[in-house]
């Protein structure tokens, strides 16, 4: 009887060994949630195409205003003030009577060829250079240091650079990470602080566009319901 | 409490075979855990070293995975090459700072060939950022000229001036050379750490003049163009297996990669080096993952048997345990000693196992370096590495907590009369 209580012990011993080599196996930060993440680690992800991270809705309707002291505190801004305040985006349909044209109108082809154009060539806001911002974003990899990322492109929606069309010059911000970031991959949703710098390029194209040295990277977490 | 120690000592050595070979059972066990664990790290930082500063690979349409991997890796073949005329339209778009066109498919005893120009040494960079060094002699000026990357000419034991003759065609066999037309050996690049090193490039126009006589799949019977004659042909290459791309501005990268999507002219396709990579390593890590689970049996099966084995030396050990008592060791004398000894034995183990995966780093090394393109650094174990192992021992330690506690409840009068 004794004996079984042994093997008993001993198979307890075993799963609990198993368990905790399994949490130290798995990448991810939460250790409890990362079993059930294993469950579905091929699509792990909570995120769909175009997703836009939640940020508060008062801070989307008040534009980024430079404080006068820079550099200490690192304020929290919308992808939407990173486009200039008075830009038209609809600039190119000006004109024309959308609502009372057929589907296939070779205006309107051309009218929405020529707004690709426009959006993808998006101007940048010259007076966001030099401010300190935080932000969330979805990141594409670049450059990795052994398994460290040093330098991605920060996006506003998931799956920003293969399912749907591009983001416009002033909805990317080229980043460099100031030390390289752990465990990141693409399309992790990530909080950035850092000083942006707007770059200007004498290249046609409209290859102008913002980039950062950021100070701080760490995952984001929805903090808008809380 | 240094007595328990001195005790503990004495009566392992006593019993050094057993407990040597349980030392043996967990120093594989963990070493193999640690190597698993290793090669994952040191294979996932050798690709992302291969290549820096590219902000596109441009190729016929196919899986991005798979593009990469021949165009930057040497794994694997090209399902489709891409036409020449798109190669140029690219390299004079106005975003693009500049490119790198690569043609792929024939190679050199087992070493892939790749064709390029002389952007290859002047843009091509890995690690991070270095530039392609000439360890000796030039890229090439000539037709036939050949750079060799360092791995090739060091296993091969190729010199300066040396002739060579390519294979089409990729395997080591010598069926199928282009042995009318031998190449030259110019130059010999520096150690990179990199797909580079195993490689042979040569020049576009040379990749041409080597196929000028292949018409249809095969050298045609009869007819046989002579090396000096053919600077007479076209030798314009048509297609090229795929254009690595750098950017004036990374960010326009998006923008760039959609125009070559939509482009009508021929289906082409573009691909972020770094994207491409974390996909690669999405599909291989449910494979690692299979690899760490097995491992960690292992160490489970090598935990049990060390249980099963201090457990089994109770009975031998009945009477020094009973004579132990009854000199006047407490009972928690006893199950200290049995801890004492359990915690030994894994700590030997697990540092036995690290030192017998060094060194079977050390030996291996120069083979897997040469068959895979994995160069594995024996080194000293990083955070994660550190933390497997700690939790092995402490796993051991709680499992060898097992036969203490048995030892524990044993009584004094059990071991010391004698049983039939």
């Amino acid at each position: 009887m004794k004996s079984i209580t042994w093997i008993g012990g001993i198979v307890a011993a075993g799963l609990l060994v198993g368990y905790s080599l399994r949490l130290v196996a798995t990448p991810a930060a939460a250790k409890p949630a990362a079993l059930v993440a294993a469950m579905d680690a091929t699509d792990s992800t909570p995120y769909k195409v175009g997703d836009h991270l939640q940020q508060s809705p008062d801070l989307v309707q008040s534009p980024y205003k430079p404080s006068n002291k820079s550099g200490d505190a690192f304020k929290e801004i919308a992808w939407e003030s990173l486009i200039p305040k008075n830009w038209d985006a609809m600039a190119p349909f000006k004109g024309l009577k959308l609502d009372k044209m057929e589907d296939g109108d070779p205006r309107a082809v051309e009218a929405l060829l020529k707004a690709k154009q426009y959006w993808k060539n998006a101007p940048i806001d010259p007076s966001m250079d030099g401010a300190s911002v935080r932000i969330p974003g979805f990141v594409v990899s670049l450059e990795r240091e052994g398994e460290s990322l040093k330098e991605f492109l920060l996006v506003p929606y998931f799956g920003a650079c293969i399912h749907v069309p591009p983001p416009p010059a002033n909805q990317i911000i080229h980043v460099h990470s100031a030390k390289p970031v752990k465990d990141i991959r693409t399309m992790d949703a990530v909080w950035i602080d850092g000083v942006l710098k707007v770059e200007r390029s004498d290249t046609m194209m409209g290859s102008a566009g913002y980039s950062m040295t950021s100070v701080k990277v760490e995952p984001y977490v929805d903090n808008s319901n809380q | 409490m240094s007595f328990l120690f001195r005790l503990a000592a004495r009566s392992a050595w006593n019993r050094r075979l057993t407990l040597a070979l349980m030392m043996l059972a967990i120093a594989l066990s963990s070493a193999m855990l640690l190597g698993i664990e290793r090669v994952r790290h040191e294979v996932r930082a050798s690709f992302s070293q291969s290549v820096s500063g590219t902000d596109l690979v441009v190729g016929a349409r196919t899986s991005p995975i798979q593009l990469m991997l021949y165009a930057i890796f040497r794994i694997g073949g090209a399902t489709n090459n891409m036409g020449w005329d798109s190669a140029q339209k690219l390299a004079k778009n106005p975003a693009v700072a500049w490119t790198i066109p690569l043609s792929l498919g024939d190679s050199h005893r087992g070493f892939p060939v790749l064709a390029t120009n002389g952007d290859y040494f002047r843009h091509f960079h890995y690690g991070d950022g270095q530039a392609l060094q000439l360890a000796q002699g030039q890229a090439f000026n000539d037709i036939f000229d050949t750079v060799l990357g360092a791995e090739v000419a060091q296993r091969l034991h190729y010199k300066l001036g040396d002739h060579i003759v390519l294979s089409h065609g990729m395997g080591g066999m010598h069926l199928t050379d282009h042995a009318d037309k031998p190449f030259v050996i110019t130059g010999i690049l520096a150690r990179t750490g990199t797909p580079v090193d195993r490689t042979v490039h040569i020049g576009l126009d040379a990749m041409e003049a080597i196929h000028l006589d292949w018409q249809g799949g095969a050298r045609i019977p009869g007819l046989s163009i002579k090396a000096e004659l053919v600077k007479k042909f076209d030798l314009t290459p048509k297609t090229v297996t795929a254009v690595l791309v750098g950017l004036h501005n990374r960010a326009a990268v998006f923008g760039l990669q959609r125009d070559i999507a939509d482009d009508t002219s021929e289906p082409l396709m573009a691909v972020l080096p770094g994207v491409a990579l974390d996909e690669l390593w999405q599909v291989v890590g449910i494979g690692e993952n299979a690899l760490l689970v097995v491992s960690g049996m292992v160490v489970i099966v090598g935990l049990a048997g060390l249980v099963s084995a201090i457990l089994a030396s109770l009975g031998e050990r009945r009477r020094e345990l009973a004579v132990l008592r009854s000199v006047g060791a407490r009972p928690f004398d006893i199950f200290l000693l049995l801890a004492l000894e359990g915690l030994a034995v894994m700590l030997a183990g697990v540092l036995l196992g690290v030192i017998l995966l060094t060194l079977a780093l050390c030996a291996l090394a120069p083979m897997l370096s040469a068959q895979f393109g994995v160069t594995l650094h024996p080194s000293f174990p990083a955070v994660g590495e550190l933390q497997l192992l700690l939790w092995t021992i402490i796993a051991g330690f709680v499992a060898s907590l097992l036969p203490g506690l048995r030892a524990y409840r044993l009584s004094l009068a059990d071991g010391l009369t004698p049983r039939l």
